[in-house]
């Protein structure tokens, strides 16, 4: 047992965790635009933004290496700019968990969103606040447990991610291998034991998780 | 003086609002789905009209000649909307003050407790909206808004979240505290006629998207100008009439074999009009009268409600339905006649145009 190499588990939280973050930051402006306008476009964009739930990971994998591989000229961009390298790196791993679990923040976000009764943000205009202003002391504290259920999920997703992580990043040791890798390979190897103790692992992560989002979305709806 | 001129499309009809409020108390008053609500949204900047022109005091909020739209927050204009909209996290302190978050602290807080103590909420401002009963929401609504001192006050449909037996007391109270702490221009959306009267100075009639008629509120109920603003104010019958002659003070009118006397009105007369009389005011008496404008008719069937009766009785070939009062007739509401005499007051006939 003392053989055995937690890195992954370490390497998985820091890629789940910094996901779940560009997840935030980024999924929950979308989020709002989603719940607040309507037309084509916001059609479209959405239906986007689903895209990684449906396809396949080796196939959102390989689009992520076409678009941010060293020769596409926008990972040439990035590499350049910010010497950043995206395949094979911990960042292609972030990047990937990011893709693959924003879609459910979005989704869990943007339904807390739209059960927002428009006419309290109508009021907060007439009383003067500006939108920005309205955001902060409206929307995100009545749809807070929304938000946290969102980016739990989008968490325990990115933690989860196994074939675009693998696409992208690889499973190079001590360098990208994240914890779904490293239970293929420790089975592969025939080590039980290592598989054993990760299964166990992320199972109890994946309970405690649903358990939490499920005590959350429940307090939602009584408001 | 708020003068509103604008019209937008809704999808199967098209709102065009054109009016003109003063000082006091004006009631919108129409059919749900006719245009209120959008109008109250089109005057606040809420919405978006397609074309026109609002002004308010002098003010220029929407223009769109000049191309002038000016956000809703800088309007200064009051909204109590229809299921009081009070923001279910914060407090009766926090949701009063939530409008005047630029002042100082201790201005603001002095102000919220005034404010408070004058819309008797003392005692509940740590409370919760969830908390409070129906009549509470609605003056922590009102503090919220009158606390900004807004040049417009709009109230969409106050009463309508509220149960039937407290409304008539809640109505008198909302009333006083509208005059006693406000003192500009109320515009009140409802689609009930008695609340309208009660409340109301004067009175505006809306039927798909379009102002049919405004005035006092008299005028309203006793000349509706057309048949729908009759309609919607609770008029129940309505007659083809020609006019067979128009003398110094009176006109003699003719429906099938119905000829009686109505007294002039300003309308416009022509040869075929529609005559209007409320059920109310119609009257039965099982004697033989020598009253004037009084006519034999057959009772067809009887209603009963809780305090009155209504009758549609056949006089000569036209329909009409009286309602009798049971306390002040209980014979003529309660008996079997089938005979009876009807009396139409000449002063309550009023005419309209054929649409």
């Amino acid at each position: 047992m003392d053989t055995i190499n937690l890195f992954p588990l370490y390497l998985s939280f820091r890629v789940a965790f910094t996901a779940a973050l560009i997840g935030f930051l980024i999924g929950l402006p979308i989020a709002y635009l989603l719940s607040r306008a309507d037309g084509k476009m916001i059609d479209f964009i959405d239906t986007l933004i689903n895209l990684p739930v449906v396809l396949p990971p080796t196939v959102l994998g390989y689009y992520l290496l076409v678009l941010l591989g060293r020769q596409s000229p926008l990972g040439l961009f990035i590499e350049e700019t910010f010497d950043i390298m995206l395949v094979f790196t911990p960042t292609g791993a972030v990047v990937a968990s990011t893709v693959v679990s924003i879609p459910y923040l979005i989704k869990t976000s943007k339904a807390a969103f739209l059960e927002i009764n428009e006419d309290y943000l109508n009021a907060a205009r007439l009383l003067g606040r500006h939108e920005l202003s309205i955001f902060c002391t409206i929307v995100i504290p009545i749809a807070w447990r929304g938000i946290a259920a969102g980016i739990t999920m989008a968490f325990v997703r990115a933690l989860g991610d196994f074939g675009t992580t693998l696409m992208v990043s690889g499973s190079i040791p001590n360098k990208t291998l994240t914890m779904p890798i490293a239970i293929y390979d420790a089975l592969q190897a025939g080590d039980k034991d290592t598989a054993n103790l990760l299964v166990l692992i992320m199972t109890s992560i994946a309970l405690i998780v649903l358990f939490t989002i499920n005590i959350l979305e429940r307090k939602m709806k009584r408001g | 003086m708020l003068e509103v001129s604008c019209e937008k499309s809704l999808g199967s009809f098209a709102l065009k609002s054109s009016f003109t409020a003063q000082k006091g108390v004006l009631g919108i008053l129409g059919a749900s789905g006719c245009g209120k609500s959008m109008t109250l949204k089109c005057i606040s900047g809420l919405s978006r009209p397609d074309r026109g022109s609002i002004t308010l005091n002098g003010k220029v909020l929407f223009d769109s000649a000049l191309k002038t739209n000016i956000p809703s927050r800088r309007r200064n204009i009051g909204y109590v909307f229809q299921n009081y909209a009070l923001f279910p996290h914060l407090t009766v302190c926090q949701n009063i003050a939530y409008g005047i978050k630029n002042l100082d602290k201790r201005l603001r807080y002095q102000k919220a407790t005034e404010m408070t103590r004058r819309m008797q909420l003392t005692g509940l401002e740590h409370h919760y909206p969830s908390q409070l009963s129906g009549g509470q929401q609605q003056r922590v609504a009102l503090a919220r808004t009158l606390i900004k001192d807004p040049e417009l006050l709009l109230l969409d449909e106050p009463f309508s979240a509220l149960d039937s037996h407290i409304k008539h007391l809640l109505e008198k109270e909302l009333i006083t505290i509208i005059k006693n702490n406000f003192d500009g221009i109320v515009l009140l959306v409802t689609h009930n006629v008695e609340e309208a009267y009660r409340i109301c100075d004067h009175i505006m009639i809306m039927d798909k998207g379009e102002n049919l008629q405004i005035g006092t509120k008299e005028e309203i109920i006793y000349t509706p100008s057309h048949i729908t603003s009759a309609r919607l104010t609770g008029c129940k019958n309505f007659l083809d009439v020609t006019v067979l002659e128009a003398k110094d003070n009176h006109y003699i009118l003719k429906s099938n074999d119905l000829i009686f006397k109505a007294v002039k009105t300003n309308q416009q007369p022509s040869k075929n009009m529609i005559a209007g009389i409320r059920a109310h005011h119609l009257s039965l008496s099982s004697v033989d009268t020598e009253k004037a404008n009084s006519f034999e008719c057959d009772i067809l069937e009887k209603i009963e409600g809780v305090f009155s009766t209504t009758v549609i009785l056949n006089c000569k070939g036209c329909i009409l339905q009286a309602e009798i009062s049971k306390a002040s007739c209980p014979h003529i509401a309660d008996g079997n006649n089938r005979k009876l005499m009807l009396h139409i007051p000449p002063k309550r006939v009023f005419l309209m145009p054929k649409p």
